[in-house]
């Protein structure tokens, strides 16, 4: 029994060592002993598993963070991932949870200060990163819309596509984000000193960002809550006296937002 | 103290029987997947998707990464969904970093339960390897001691994996830069041990036996022939890249002549069972990985026909 133990315990002991000088090259010196004595380039070796850890926080983030990347830069995204890396290890074996505390890192981090935008940025991205692997819904058919009573509709209590989430920024982040796509519809804002709502959806497989409004999104927020559609477009009409619930209402069905009425 | 041991015995023996018959119903385990796996297949990967879905079958099986598909929805879980219908899938998991000593996550284990459930894969496959502390995962296939503590280890997790996804899975050698001075095991004797205790079969990867045997100078040759053939259940084929300082295990080129003969080798050795290829760096035009797989294939087929007419 305490042989079993004495056994579990090294072999912990041996992985945390293992792990102490992948996490820093300065720290080798205990795993060294237990590994083959017969090959000097052992500890030279370490380094290409050192290599793969950063190449792996590069490359996760750099899939969740594709703007902020262009934004950046490859050089100094890499370094921002590294350093992010040894903050906030990765705590998954699945790559694609990796980079949740991104944005609040790049928030904080010293060397990112003078682009106060690219921390929303990063939020924004680590939406539209979470929508791609966001549940599957049923789509609200439009016949269904077509046919239903202006009373009903009032009512109503639909359901909202678990794609879709938004964002309130005091930079124009949906643009950021669109001028940077392949398809890119718009160019890179002029000016950065104007605040933009943004709202992620997920219509056919892609996960996109379009501009929204803050009436659109304190409408959201009521429908999200599990309120009636009434609830929320008095909730719009409370943000903007101008909201345009028509409009808004044939935007949501293009966009996939709204699901099924409960 | 004598009771004590001869009380032990007894439940010793209780336990072995509940081993054999474990190990027996993994063994006989059948998937409840429609299409078994047979002959060679592609790893699949995101830059092919498209084509896939486009194309009528073209290859005899897919392998998908499993952590790729742990979403709750979207695309990724679409097209595997559809390619589904077509073809035979295997997943092949590369973060559960089954030999970590602390740092396990059940919790990853019963998210791949829910992808099994959800694709009921032809086939179920990870690593020979750790990959977690207490403090991270690295996300990577580091590799363990080839000690008894680490087989106790193994043992376990392998046993829990099986009985959580109610089948058997097969265990792959992995490929390493450095080894450890305690080993008491070569990877095919640890392995045969492994698939021996708890009905686990093994997964061939002769690319990393090749890159093994330039890292550390173990004869892939030999190991091929260590490995008892009854528990090998896939062959797995990739490029690797020759630096310097060791040669690299980067799925990113077409396998090479040497790992080509060394193939023909298991084959002989172990039969004809299916095959993949797997490319995940610098991922070529989807003809190229076909053409690779018809490399394997004509190997393959070769071998299949030389037995039955043989027989």
């Amino acid at each position: 029994m305490r042989s079993r133990v004495g056994r579990a315990v090294s072999l912990e002991r041996l992985q945390a060592d293992f792990a102490a000088a992948l996490w820093d090259g300065d720290a080798a010196s205990s795993l060294l002993p237990a590994l083959d004595p017969g090959d000097v380039r052992s500890a030279h070796r370490l380094g290409l598993y050192r290599g793969n850890l950063h190449g792996a926080w590069n490359t996760a983030l750099a899939n969740a963070y594709p703007v902020v990347r262009a934004l950046v830069g490859e050089g100094f995204f890499a370094a921002l991932a590294r350093a992010y890396g040894r903050a906030h290890p990765s705590a998954s074996g699945d790559l694609n949870e990796f980079g949740m505390q991104f944005p609040a890192f790049v928030h904080a981090y010293a060397r990112t200060q003078a682009l106060p935008y690219l921390s929303d940025v990063a939020a924004l991205e680590w939406r539209v990163h979470r929508a791609h692997y966001a549940a599957d819904a049923p789509l609200l058919a439009r016949e269904r819309m077509a046919v239903i009573s202006p009373h009903d509709l009032l009512v109503a209590r639909f359901g909202l596509h678990p794609a879709c989430t938004w964002l309130q920024s005091r930079y124009p982040i949906a643009t950021i984000w669109r001028a940077h796509q392949s398809d890119a519809d718009v160019a890179l804002p002029l000016t950065l000193d104007r605040a933009e709502c943004a709202l992620v959806v997920r219509p056919q497989w892609r996960a996109e960002v379009v501009e929204s409004s803050t009436a659109e999104i304190a409408a959201l927020a009521q429908l999200r809550a599990g309120g009636a559609m009434d609830d929320a477009i008095g909730a719009a009409f409370d943000a903007d006296a101008k909201f345009d619930f028509a409009r808004t209402l044939v935007r949501w069905l293009d966009l996939s937002v709204l699901t099924e009425i409960r | 103290m004598f009771c004590k041991v001869s009380g032990e015995d007894s439940s010793n023996d209780v336990r072995r029987r509940r081993e054999i018959a474990y190990i027996t119903n993994m063994q006989n385990h059948r998937s409840k997947a429609s299409q078994p796996l047979s002959g060679v297949g592609i790893g699949l990967r995101t830059p092919h998707y498209r084509e896939l879905l486009a194309r009528p079958r073209c290859i005899g099986s897919l392998e998908a990464h499993s952590e790729n598909y742990f979403g709750d929805g979207g695309y990724d879980l679409h097209v595997l969904t559809r390619l589904r219908e077509r073809y035979p899938i295997s997943l092949h998991g590369v973060g559960l970093a089954l030999g970590s000593a602390a740092g396990y996550s059940m919790e990853h284990l019963r998210r791949l339960a829910a992808l099994v459930r959800r694709i009921e894969p032809a086939l179920v496959s990870e690593h020979l390897c750790w990959g977690a502390v207490e403090g991270g995962h690295f996300n990577d296939l580091l590799p363990l001691p080839l000690t008894r503590a680490a087989l106790t280890l193994m043992r376990a997790r392998v046993m829990q994996m099986q009985d959580v996804l109610q089948r058997r899975v097969l265990i792959e050698n992995i490929s390493s830069y450095v080894r450890f001075a305690g080993d008491e095991y070569g990877e095919s004797a640890f392995l045969n041990e492994l698939a021996a205790r708890t009905g686990c079969g093994i997964l061939v990867d002769v690319n990393n036996l090749y890159v093994n045997q330039c890292n550390h100078g173990v004869d892939a040759a030999a190991q091929i022939e260590a490995i008892a053939p009854d528990h090998v259940g896939e062959i797995h084929l990739a490029g690797h890249l020759v630096t310097e300082l060791a040669v690299i295990d980067h799925h990113g080129d077409r396998v090479s002549d040497t790992v080509w003969s060394l193939y023909e080798l298991a084959l002989r050795h172990f039969g004809a069972v299916p095959t993949l290829i797997e490319w995940d760096t610098d991922v070529p035009a989807l003809d190229v990985l076909l053409g690779e797989a018809r490399s394997a294939r004509n190997r393959h087929d070769a071998l299949a026909c030389g037995a039955s007419c043989v027989a």
